[in-house]
């Protein structure tokens, strides 16, 4: 696994079988890119579970308050990981997802804030209620890959203008540029394993 | 297995909720409702024994009035978790179009007692099922369907809109209010044999369930049950499951 700091010495003999469980499809979604598939990891009852305790050993004596969880992958991971260590769940959402004012205009939780991003392939906008978030919550930000940091980006930039602290971002898998340095946006990065070549 | 077992009407959220004086007068005395502003879990309806249970009082939304207040009731003994389940689920009326009141769990997910007893509920009717599979459907059965599938050892499959699973799919296509959609699961996800739970945050016309039921049965899976945390049983989506059990866990007006 990679993180900036607490980096366990020696590595966790759950990680070669994570890696092992993810299929690689190659050129999906366009010519070029060989997609790192973790539906096949959730297929996978003990090693779906194994990757779930290692993110919940790791955050469980942090203080976390919120587990936000980037739509739609990141589903597949953040809200297990909240209700084990006692978090929120907050999901962040695309576009026009999340109800935030109707059409006569009244406010309910609070807005839905905005945050555009560009993606490996393409842009995209990522929403988050204002109202799931307050002041003095400490937050991460869970994802199945990161790619070039701009989802996490936008993730964070979302939590920040709620009032949150991001604590740091958490994903399966991360790009190897992201090894050396393991951060996005000056936030802490921590991923398990590489992407698979094939 | 009984097809619903303890639920009661959702209500709106603590942060609306607000109860006139005319919908007041119309309450039995021996009802007492302890109303608290706060959004702890003591601010909850509290029934009096079930041999004095009223009829539900519902109060439609005004063009004036935005919230939406809904009397808890229930049938039999009901899961003493569930009130606080039932008032987490903030009620939007006229969201996304004007009509319909859009029941939103984001706020289930902001109460982590109430979240935990949404899954714990669940696992506790499917743990001894010999359930192998637990299909959810994107996107908000994406957040109820792991825990659950971790919890009783069953595999998590996704159920998909289209062109979002990379390779070999199989689709079904359904009926919206106006044109259809496709859903997609993965081919070899899912083998002939499996037992199979469909989960999804909510069941409204009983299409998205439908076209689940449909998929996981193309590959020889036997669909044990489908579960919702959420019913809005005037759209009688119940029926259109092909003859599966449906089990949630609140109704919505």
């Amino acid at each position: 696994m990679f993180s900036k700091h607490n980096a366990p010495k020696a590595e966790d003999p759950r990680l070669k079988a994570i890696t092992e469980a993810i299929r690689v499809v190659p050129h999906f979604p366009k010519q070029g890119i060989m997609f790192q598939d973790i539906t096949t990891l959730l297929l996978d009852h003990k090693v779906f579970k194994d990757t779930i305790d290692i993110f919940v050993d790791r955050y469980k004596d942090m203080g976390i308050s919120i587990v936000a969880g980037v739509e739609a992958r990141g589903f597949f991971f953040g809200p297990s990981i909240a209700l084990a260590i006692g978090s929120k769940f907050v999901p962040l959402r695309k576009p026009r997802k999340l109800p935030g004012r109707n059409i006569t205009g009244a406010w309910y939780l609070g807005e839905v804030i905005s945050e555009k991003y560009v993606l490996e392939y393409g842009s995209d906008c990522l929403e988050m209620h204002v109202g799931a978030v307050k002041p003095g919550d400490k937050a991460i930000v869970i994802d199945d890959l990161v790619a070039t940091g701009g989802t996490l980006s936008a993730a964070i930039s979302l939590l920040e203008r709620g009032g949150a602290e991001v604590v740091e971002c958490a994903c399966v898998i991360g790009l190897s540029h992201f090894k050396d340095d393991c951060s996005v946006n000056g936030k802490p990065l921590y991923f398990l394993v590489e992407p698979r070549l094939q | 297995m009984q097809s619903s077992v303890g639920v009661c009407s959702s209500s709106s959220s603590n942060w609306l909720f607000r109860f006139s004086a005319a919908a007041a007068s119309l309450l039995p005395s021996s009802l007492t409702f302890p109303i608290s502003k706060s959004s702890s879990s003591s601010s909850l309806i509290t029934l009096s024994t079930p041999s004095l249970i009223p009829s539900p009082l519902r109060s439609t939304a005004s063009a004036s009035d935005s919230s939406h207040v809904t009397v808890m009731a229930s049938n039999d003994a009901q899961d003493p978790r569930l009130p606080r389940i039932s008032s987490a689920i903030r009620v939007i009326p006229d969201f996304p179009k004007p009509g319909i009141m859009f029941q939103d769990i984001t706020t289930l997910l902001l109460d982590t007692k109430a979240f935990k007893d949404t899954i714990d509920l669940f696992v506790e009717r499917y743990r001894d099922q010999n359930i192998s599979v637990v299909a959810g459907v994107e996107a908000r059965g994406f957040i109820f369907g792991p825990p659950i599938a971790l919890a009783i050892g069953a595999k998590f499959v996704p159920m998909r809109k289209p062109n979002k699973l990379p390779g070999e799919v199989i689709s079904e296509e359904y009926s919206l209010e106006y044109g259809t959609d496709k859903m997609e699961m993965h081919v070899g996800a899912v083998q002939a044999g499996d037992r199979a739970l469909v989960i999804d945050d909510l069941i409204a016309t009983g299409g998205t369930l439908c076209a689940a039921i449909k998929l996981l049965e193309r590959v020889g899976a036997e669909v044990v049950e489908c579960a919702c945390v959420i019913e809005l049983p005037e759209l009688k989506g119940r029926e259109k499951l092909t003859g599966k059990p449906l089990f949630v866990l609140v109704k919505g007006a």
